[in-house]
């Protein structure tokens, strides 16, 4: 038996162009990925999570009828989610920062700037692998946890539950 | 805890499940950084450049027939799709300059403005331009690229410089 690291895994692609799926299968093929799912908007998607259930999520992020962000809370935030912990990759042209952050709040794990490389597809893949983050869950956001960095000289504003423990928050 | 501290729960790392055993990780790793992967990987996007610049120049035909048509939303879209191919299909600065039409059209439609036609215009025709252009990087592509991006810049800033005066002069007191 060979063994690779990534053969028991199954992924989904969702990308509503042709060409950007079939590149993303090969590199994900390249890597020892076999079994790859893909769907063409976030509808499709969810069925094939729901049946297929796979391991990891590569998913664009302009789609219609359901975007890439629609999707990502889908799969975060609906009771229907078969696993609400899935890492989701968004692979995006949109490079605006408030297409980015409604990402981020969406509950994406990475996300992927097109054009897209390689090397940065792996690097993305090795975050999941290597660090996993833990998960938040509060009324309005289930997912990772969007704080990457700890910042030593933090002003404020104070929102964080060991603030309010620490009374930062009623300074 | 104070008595508005939000409900949050935070779930650990190890609590939920991983993508790979702790006992496969160590080989994933080597394998994602592995220079026989990238390169394997490598050559596969080589392979397909072809294929992509053929889609790209199929959507930039989409985009001239939408422009045409005066059709923005349209235009949005298939530039949008052109900036994530281009890079990809070895038309760096085509994608460069489909980025910085999109960048101004999202800003433009954010603040509910219709675009400037000689911004458009000159984007359009670099993006037509550059995609057919074999050798596009090596010749004027990333000047061009990085011309219309300060025009776009400079554009942006005056239209926020007389939104701020606009919304100063008609403060209410």
């Amino acid at each position: 038996m060979s063994g690779g690291a990534f053969e028991h895994l199954k992924a989904l692609i969702v990308e509503d162009n042709q060409h950007m799926r079939a590149l993303l299968r090969s590199l994900l093929n390249a890597l020892g990925i076999a079994v790859v799912f893909e769907a063409s908007n976030g509808e499709d998607a969810f069925v094939l999570l729901r049946d297929k259930q796979p391991d990891i999520i590569l998913s664009d992020l302009s789609m219609k009828p359901m975007d890439g962000i629609a999707f990502a809370r889908e799969v975060r935030m609906s009771t229907s989610s078969p696993n609400p912990y899935i890492p989701i990759i968004m692979v995006t042209g949109h490079t605006e920062r408030h297409r980015i952050e409604a990402a981020r709040d969406a509950g994406v794990t990475e996300v992927l700037a097109k054009p897209i490389t390689a090397g940065n597809l792996f690097q993305r893949i090795g975050e999941i692998v290597d660090r996993p983050r833990p998960f938040v869950k509060c009324p309005n956001y289930f997912g990772p946890d969007r704080r990457r960095h700890a910042t030593p000289n933090y002003a404020g504003p104070f929102r964080r539950r060991d603030d309010f423990e620490n009374d930062l928050a009623v300074r | 805890m104070h008595k508005n501290a939000p409900k949050i729960e935070l779930v650990a790392a190890a609590d939920y499940p991983s993508l790979l055993p702790k006992t496969r990780s160590g080989q994933a790793m080597a394998t994602l950084k592995s220079h026989d992967t990238l390169a394997k990987a490598s050559r596969i996007i080589a392979l397909k450049t072809a294929e992509l610049r053929g889609a790209v120049l199929e959507l930039v035909k989409q985009m001239e027939q939408a422009a045409r048509a005066a059709d923005w939303p349209s235009v949005y879209d298939t530039t949008h799709e052109i900036r994530g191919l281009a890079g990809t299909a070895g038309l760096a600065a085509t994608g460069r300059i489909a980025n910085g039409l999109c960048h101004y059209l999202d800003a433009i439609a954010a603040l509910g403005l219709k675009p400037d036609s000689a911004i458009t215009s000159l984007h359009l025709g670099a993006i037509s331009r550059s995609a057919r252009t074999d050798d596009d990087a090596a010749r004027h592509g990333d000047a061009v690229a990085q011309q219309l991006s300060a025009l776009v810049a400079r554009k942006l800033s005056e239209i926020k410089d007389s939104t701020t005066v606009q919304t100063r002069l008609f403060r209410p007191s």
